[in-house]
């Protein structure tokens, strides 16, 4: 999996543009980019999720993480562009009731 | 009428048959199904002695063909044989070839010889080319004539070897055509065949040969429909199978994933049934299993004919199902795993479990 980072010029929103596979082998990978020192000045984060096609359960916790920590500072997030067989995985796991979620 | 005994054969080191046992009645059709190279047509032609068995008895009417005292010519006499390659006499007319056997060795007068001759050549619709030379006909044509100069020879069997393996698709069923006749007339018969839908509708029984044996036997019914054991079921179904072992937790899974992707690329499986696929397999080795245990061996099977897939998981550790454990940290990967799978069936037996899971069908 490959991870872009894009931040907007006000610096409050970071995006984190994922490519791949989101799973054991890979969600180290988003883990390091959502580490509280990453999050710390924005209050938004947002992952466009157009190039994953597949997400387990490892990639699932990662996310819940990220999510777990902007609720901690009141801030948002976002995955946008969700593909309709990761969105499968997000329903059947109940995630898709949890997280704020714009389908591709 | 026919009765086998532990019959076996081997060419050489290579057991073809080990242990086939079989009974056959007067006016049984019975198809000889399997997989290649399982010994149905060495079974066939054991059976007149074609090939000599290396064990076993076989029991003609009584008779044990493989006593020293038998006369082998007179019990082959009761039993026609039609090949893949039809064996027709390329120097002689059509009817000649029919009446070839009858006039020497059954002492048939000619002109009766002529007279069945043609009726056979009738039978089979080929009455018109009674005075062509086989190189003037085609291959259908070419085996029904072998057919009918088997009949006039007014055997008791006719064991068939695989009789449209080489005949252009277009031409198998004029010649299936003639064996459903004669088994609507009462003629017992053995066929090995891969045409499955002919076995189905044509037999009284069918054998499944696999492993040097009649691995299954049954009705058409029984064989194509529900058949019971596993080599006979992947075969009626056309399953193909992927296996992957593991056997450490530092296991190569970018190994096992491409070579998962291999086959189902193989087997024509969507890109989203192999992620499926590869999501069973990750929350369940990765989450539940990989902690118990470093012995895990995967299979898919594939089905070609409806595409069903039915995953196996052998592996060590406590006998215990990982679907119904209630440890907080794979409750994710249980609810993927209930919410993608079938559960079919989880077995403990001596340090070994087993779980099958079969993939549901895609939403539409």
């Amino acid at each position: 999996m490959k991870i872009a980072k894009k931040q907007e010029a006000d610096k409050l929103t970071l995006t984190l543009v994922l490519n791949g596979r989101l799973d054991t082998t890979t969600s180290s990978l988003l883990a390091e980019e959502i580490t509280p020192e990453a999050l710390a000045e924005i209050n938004e984060l947002v992952m466009d999720m157009a190039g994953i096609d597949y997400v387990s359960s490892a990639g699932l916790r990662i996310i819940l993480d990220a999510q777990k920590k902007m609720n901690q500072k009141n801030g948002k997030m976002t995955l946008v562009k969700v593909n309709g067989p990761v969105m499968e995985v997000f329903e059947m796991t109940g995630f898709s009731d949890i997280l704020t979620i714009e389908r591709a | 009428m026919i009765s086998v005994k532990h019959l076996s054969k081997h060419f050489g080191g290579t057991e073809v048959l080990r242990d086939v046992n079989a009974e056959i009645s007067k006016g049984e059709v019975i198809s000889v199904i399997g997989p290649s190279g399982t010994g149905k047509s060495t079974f066939l032609r054991c059976l007149n002695l074609l090939e000599t068995p290396s064990g076993g008895e076989i029991f003609v009417d009584g008779e044990n063909l493989l006593a020293p005292s038998t006369d082998i010519l007179k019990i082959r006499r009761k039993m026609g044989m039609v090949f893949q390659s039809f064996n027709l006499f390329s120097h002689l007319m059509v009817i000649e070839n029919l009446m070839m056997g009858p006039v020497h060795l059954l002492k048939t007068g000619r002109q009766e010889a002529y007279d069945e001759g043609m009726r056979l050549l009738a039978m089979v619709g080929l009455a018109a080319k009674s005075h062509a030379y086989p190189d003037e006909l085609s291959g259908g044509q070419k085996q029904r004539v072998a057919i009918a100069r088997t009949l006039a020879m007014k055997p008791e069997v006719v064991l068939f070897d695989e009789p449209t393996s080489a005949l252009d698709p277009t031409m198998v069923s004029e010649v299936l055509a003639v064996i459903r006749k004669l088994a609507e007339n009462g003629m017992t018969m053995m066929i090995v065949t891969h045409e499955m839908k002919f076995a189905k509708d044509v037999s009284t029984r069918v054998f499944y040969m696999d492993d040097g044996e009649i691995y299954e036997e049954g009705t058409p019914r029984q064989i194509f429909e529900t058949p019971q054991r596993r080599k006979t079921r992947a075969f009626i179904h056309k399953i193909r199978t992927w296996e992957y072992v593991i056997s450490s937790r530092a296991f190569d899974i970018y190994r096992m994933n491409a070579e998962l992707e291999e086959f189902a690329a193989k087997q024509l499986l969507s890109q989203h049934r192999l992620h499926n696929i590869q999501l069973v397999i990750e929350e369940l080795v990765m989450n539940l299993l990989l902690p118990k245990t470093e012995n895990i061996v995967i299979s898919v099977d594939v089905s070609e004919e409806n595409g069903a897939v039915e995953m196996r998981f052998l592996f060590g550790g406590p006998p215990q199902d990982p679907l119904l454990e209630d440890s907080e940290d794979g409750e994710l990967s249980r609810m993927i795993l209930q919410k993608l799978t079938v559960h079919a069936g989880f077995g403990a037996k001596q340090g070994d479990n087993s779980l099958t899971l079969q993939l549901k069908e895609p939403k539409q």
